[in-house]
C-alpha cells in the first residue's frame, strides 16, 4: 500500500511536466498576448518593445519556459504580469474558498441524493420513485447558471433579498461567510445531487438483487442494517468514483457560478488569467488544479480499500 | 419619577440621534469587471480607471464642453509656442500627508518618460513631445516641448499623466499597482481580488465637501445579478447597459442616468483590399447602410446616429445627419458599384468581437450590404484575437468601437493621419495629414476648428471607415443617491454626491 501511494505520487512529476509544457505551448499558440491587453489602443511599437523586455517575453521560448520551471521547483510560481502580485499565495487563498464551496456543495448534494436515491431504489416504480427520478433529471439537465440567475432574481424580486456582496472568510465571520456561500452551494449541490441520486439508485438496485442480500435478510437482520451496512456499502464503489470526480471538478472552481455570486474562487482566477494572457497565472493555476485532481483520485482509490476490503493495491 | 423617566428618554433619544448622525456615509458601486492594479501611469483598463480617478489628479481637467480648466495647476502661461509654465495650487497634499510641489510634477513626468516603465503616456498622443521639465520654484514648473503641439494642454488632463508621490512610488518598490500615492479625494483601502475594492476619504483633501466616508466597488460580472443587487439596495449604483433598461424602468427605486458618450461604433474598411481601394465602393457601402435600423436592432435603439467626431465633442463635432452619404440610397449605391465595375458584387469578411453591440451590428450590416451585392462573411473573434487582428490590420471589414477622446487631435489624427497609430484602415490623404499638422501647430482654437472640420469633411467623403452610431452610456442608481451628475468626461465623480434616505 505504502509503495503504491509513493508510486502514484511520483507519477505526478511526469504528468505535471507534460501538462506544463502543453499549457505553455497552447498559450503561445493562441493569438493575442498580454502586451496587447495592457496597452490596448495606446500601443506603439516602442511601448510594445518596452513591455516585452519588462515582462521577459522578448526572450526565446525555451529560456522563458526554463526560467519559469526553475522557479516552480524552488516553490516560486512567479508574479502576475498584470498586477505584479505573487501567484502562489493567491492560488492558495482562492483554493481555500473553492474548497469550502466544494465541501458545502457536496454536503448539500449528499443530504439530497443518498436518502432519496436509496428510497427510490427500495420503492422501485412507485410514485415516490417517479418523483425522485424526474427531480434527478431536472438536477442534471438544468444548467447551473440558469438556476443561479433565476434563484437570484426570485429572491430579489419576491423577498427583496440579495446575499451579502462583500466577501468575508470563514475565519473572519463564519455566519456571514455561510450566508455568502449557501446559495452557490445549493446551486452546485443540486446539480451534483441529480447524478449522484441516479447512480445511487441504479447501483442499489443492482446490489439489492444479489443473493447475499437475501442471505442477510434470511438470517433475520433488521431492514435498516440490511440496507445501510450491507446493500449501500456494496453499492457505494461507483458512487464514490463519481463523487470523487465531481469534487475534482468543483475544486477547480465553477467559474460561472463564482462569477454570478461574486465569489473569488480559483476558477475565476484561471479564467481572468486566460483572457488577459497572463501566463504565470494560467500556468500556476493549471498545475495546482492538476495536482489536486490527481490527489483526489488517489484518495478515492485508497477509499476503495476501506469500503471493499477485497480491493488491494500492490 | 416622571421627570427622571422623561430625562432618561430624552437622553436616549439624543444618543440615538448622534448614533445615526455618526454612521459613516458609504457608496456601494456594483461594477462589471475586476480591476488590474492602480498605477495610473501603466494601467489603462476602465475597471481600474474608475477607481484610480478617485485617487489621482492631473495638472488640468477638461470640462463637459471640452474646455481645459485648472485642477492641480491653478494657472498657466505660454511664453512661446514650445513653453508652458504651470503655477501649482498651494496646500495640496498627497495621501502620505506631504505637500505636492513642483519637484513632484517633474518626478511624475520623468517617470512617465522613463522607457523602463513602459508608461501609456509615453507616446506622441500624450507626453511624447516633452523635451524637458524644469522646476522654477516650489510651485512653478516649466515644460519645454520638442515641437509645437496644440493638443498638449488637453492631453495633460489624461489620467495617464497623473501626478504621483515620488516617496509613495519608491516605498511601493517602483510601481503603484497595489498602493495609492495621489492627491485625490480617496485613498486605496482593502482589495479583495475578484470581489471588492474599498477606498477611504482622504481627510486632508484640498477641496471641501466630500461626503462619502468610503466608496466600495464590487465586482458583479453578471448583469442580472448586478441589477438585482441594486433593486434590493445592496448596492447604490451599477454599471449598466441599454439591455437592462426595461428592468430598471419597472423598478421604483432606480434612477436612470443616460449619458452621451464620446465613443462611436464604426465599420472600418481595409484600404489594402483591392475592392475597397475604390472610393466609389466605400461610398456605396455608406449609402447602403440604414443607420437607424442598426441602432434599433443592435443597440436596442439606445444610440444616436453619429460620425467619428460625435456630438459630445461640442464645437469640434461635425453634424453628419444631413451628410449625403448618411442617407440610405440603395439605388445610388448600386450605381456606384456598377461604375466601379463590381456590378455582380464580391465577398468580404467582417470581423466582430468584444461587445454584443459590435457583434449584432455585424449581423445587421451583413443583411444591409447584401442588397448591393456585397456578400459579407461575419467572423466572431475571441477578445484577444480580435485585438490582435485590429493591431495587425488583419481584416477586410471590422466593426470597432472607438473613443474620440478629449481633443480632436485624437478623433482625427490618431485614427486617420497616415502615421496615426490607430489608422487601421491604412488611409492616407496628404491634405488630411497637412491639416492635422497645421491644427497641431496652432493654439488658436478657431483656427484649429477650421482645420479639423475641413479634415473631417474630407474623411467623411472618402469613407475609410463608415461610422454609424454613438451609443449612450447607462448608469443605474438608487433614487437615494443625490448630487451625482455623470458626464461624458467623467462618469465617476462622486465629490458632491451623497445618500439621502
Amino acid at each position: 500500500m505504502k509503495n503504491y501511494i509513493i508510486r502514484r505520487v511520483l507519477m505526478l512529476i511526469p504528468i505535471l511536466l507534460g501538462i506544463s509544457i502543453a499549457i505553455f505551448l497552447i498559450m503561445q499558440l493562441i493569438p493575442g498576448d498580454v502586451v496587447s491587453g495592457i496597452l490596448g489602443i495606446e500601443e506603439t511599437p516602442e511601448l510594445r518593445a518596452m513591455w516585452e523586455k519588462k515582462l521577459g517575453i522578448d526572450k526565446p521560448l525555451v529560456t522563458q519556459y526554463f526560467n519559469w520551471i526553475s522557479g516552480v521547483v524552488r516553490g516560486d510560481f512567479g508574479e502576475s504580469f498584470r498586477t505584479g502580485a505573487k501567484v502562489f499565495p493567491e492560488i492558495l487563498w482562492r483554493f481555500s474558498i473553492s474548497a469550502e464551496l466544494a465541501i458545502l456543495a457536496c454536503i448539500v448534494a449528499w443530504i439530497i441524493a443518498f436518502p432519496l436515491g436509496i428510497l427510490s431504489a427500495l420503492k422501485r416504480n412507485s410514485f415516490i420513485d417517479r418523483i425522485v427520478r424526474v427531480a434527478a433529471l431536472l438536477g442534471v439537465s438544468v444548467p447551473g447558471f440558469a438556476f443561479a440567475t433565476l434563484l437570484i432574481l426570485f429572491l430579489a424580486l419576491v423577498f427583496g433579498y440579495y446575499p451579502p456582496i462583500k466577501y468575508v472568510s470563514l475565519m473572519q465571520n463564519p455566519l456571514k461567510n455561510l450566508e455568502i456561500m449557501i446559495l452557490p452551494a445549493i446551486v452546485l449541490g443540486s446539480s451534483m445531487a441529480g447524478s449522484v441520486m441516479r447512480m445511487t439508485r441504479s447501483s442499489m438496485l443492482e446490489v439489492l438483487r444479489q443473493d447475499f442480500i437475501k442471505a442477510v435478510r434470511a438470517k433475520g437482520a433488521p431492514e435498516r442494517i440490511t440496507i445501510m451496512r450491507h446493500a449501500f456499502r456494496n453499492a457505494s464503489i461507483p458512487i464514490v468514483t463519481l463523487v470523487g470526480m465531481q469534487i475534482g471538478i468543483l475544486m477547480g472552481g465553477t467559474v460561472v457560478i463564482e462569477q454570478i455570486f461574486s465569489i473569488p474562487g480559483l476558477g475565476q482566477y484561471l479564467l481572468t488569467g486566460i483572457f488577459q494572457r497572463d501566463f504565470p497565472i494560467v500556468q500556476g493555476t493549471v498545475l495546482f488544479m492538476a495536482t489536486i485532481y490527481v490527489i483526489i483520485n488517489l484518495l478515492v482509490d485508497i477509499l476503495y480499500t476501506y469500503i471493499d476490503p477485497r480491493i488491494t493495491y500492490s | 419619577m416622571k421627570r427622571i423617566l422623561s430625562l432618561v428618554l430624552a437622553l436616549l433619544m439624543a444618543l440615538s440621534l448622534t448614533a445615526t448622525a455618526q454612521e459613516p456615509m458609504v457608496l456601494k458601486y456594483g461594477t462589471d469587471a475586476e480591476p488590474i492594479g492602480f498605477d495610473p501611469h501603466t494601467v489603462p483598463a476602465l475597471a481600474s480607471t474608475r477607481i484610480m480617478l478617485q485617487m489621482y489628479e492631473t495638472l488640468v481637467d477638461v470640462d463637459e464642453n471640452m474646455n481645459v480648466v485648472p485642477l492641480l495647476a491653478e494657472t498657466w502661461e505660454q511664453p512661446d509656442d514650445l513653453t508652458y509654465i504651470f503655477h501649482l495650487r498651494k496646500g495640496v497634499k498627497f495621501h502620505s500627508g506631504r505637500e505636492m510641489k513642483a519637484e513632484d510634477v517633474k518626478y511624475s513626468f520623468e517617470r512617465i518618460l522613463n522607457p523602463d516603465l513602459g508608461a501609456l503616456g509615453n507616446s506622441a498622443s500624450y507626453a511624447g513631445y516633452i523635451e524637458k521639465v524644469e522646476v522654477l520654484d516650489e510651485y512653478s514648473v516649466k515644460f519645454t516641448l520638442k515641437q509645437i503641439n496644440a493638443p498638449f494642454l488637453s492631453a495633460l488632463a489624461s489620467s495617464y499623466l497623473s501626478i504621483v508621490d515620488k516617496e509613495a512610488v519608491e516605498a511601493a518598490g517602483g510601481n503603484l499597482l497595489q498602493s495609492s500615492g495621489g492627491t485625490g479625494p480617496f485613498v486605496l483601502g482593502e482589495w479583495v481580488p475578484d470581489n471588492s475594492v474599498t477606498v477611504h476619504r482622504f481627510e486632508d483633501y484640498w477641496q471641501e465637501g466630500v461626503k462619502f466616508e468610503r466608496i466600495e466597488f464590487y465586482v458583479i460580472t453578471d448583469p442580472s445579478a448586478r441589477m438585482s443587487a441594486l433593486r434590493t439596495g445592496e448596492v447604490d449604483l451599477i454599471v449598466g447597459d441599454s439591455a437592462m433598461l426595461s428592468l430598471a424602468e419597472k423598478a421604483k427605486n432606480v434612477e436612470i442616468y443616460k449619458v452621451r458618450s464620446r465613443n462611436y461604433t464604426t465599420l472600418c474598411l481595409n484600404l489594402n483590399k483591392e475592392e475597397l481601394k475604390d472610393v466609389r465602393v466605400r461610398q456605396a457601402i455608406s449609402l447602403a447602410l440604414n443607420r437607424q435600423e442598426i441602432i434599433d436592432l443592435a443597440f436596442n435603439g439606445e444610440a444616436e446616429i453619429s460620425g467619428f467626431a460625435p456630438a459630445s465633442m461640442g464645437h469640434w463635432a461635425v453634424d453628419v445627419l444631413e451628410h449625403p452619404l448618411y442617407q440610405q440610397d440603395v439605388e445610388k449605391a448600386k450605381e456606384l458599384m456598377k461604375e466601379a465595375g463590381y456590378e455582380n458584387g464580391f465577398t468580404l469578411t467582417c470581423t466582430v468581437g468584444l461587445l454584443d453591440s459590435i457583434r449584432n451590428s455585424g449581423t445587421v450590416i451583413q443583411q444591409q450590404l447584401a442588397a448591393i451585392g456585397i456578400n459579407v462573411d461575419v467572423q466572431n473573434k475571441e477578445n484577444a484575437q480580435y485585438v490582435d487582428d485590429w493591431k495587425t490590420h488583419n481584416f477586410d471589414l471590422m466593426v470597432c468601437q472607438n473613443g474620440a477622446g478629449t481633443d480632436p487631435n485624437r478623433a482625427v489624427a490618431f485614427f486617420f493621419s497616415t502615421t496615426g497609430s490607430a489608422n487601421i484602415a491604412e488611409y492616407s490623404n496628404p491634405r488630411v495629414d497637412e491639416l492635422c499638422e497645421l491644427a497641431a501647430g496652432t493654439t488658436n482654437v478657431d483656427q484649429r476648428r477650421e482645420y479639423y472640420h475641413e479634415a473631417i469633411n474630407i474623411i467623411l467623403d472618402e469613407c475609410p471607415n463608415v461610422t454609424f452610431a454613438s451609443p449612450y452610456d447607462y448608469i443605474y442608481a438608487s433614487t437615494d443617491l443625490k448630487g451625482y451628475a455623470p458626464t461624458a468626461s467623467n462618469m465617476v465623480n462622486f465629490r458632491f454626491a451623497y445618500i439621502e434616505k
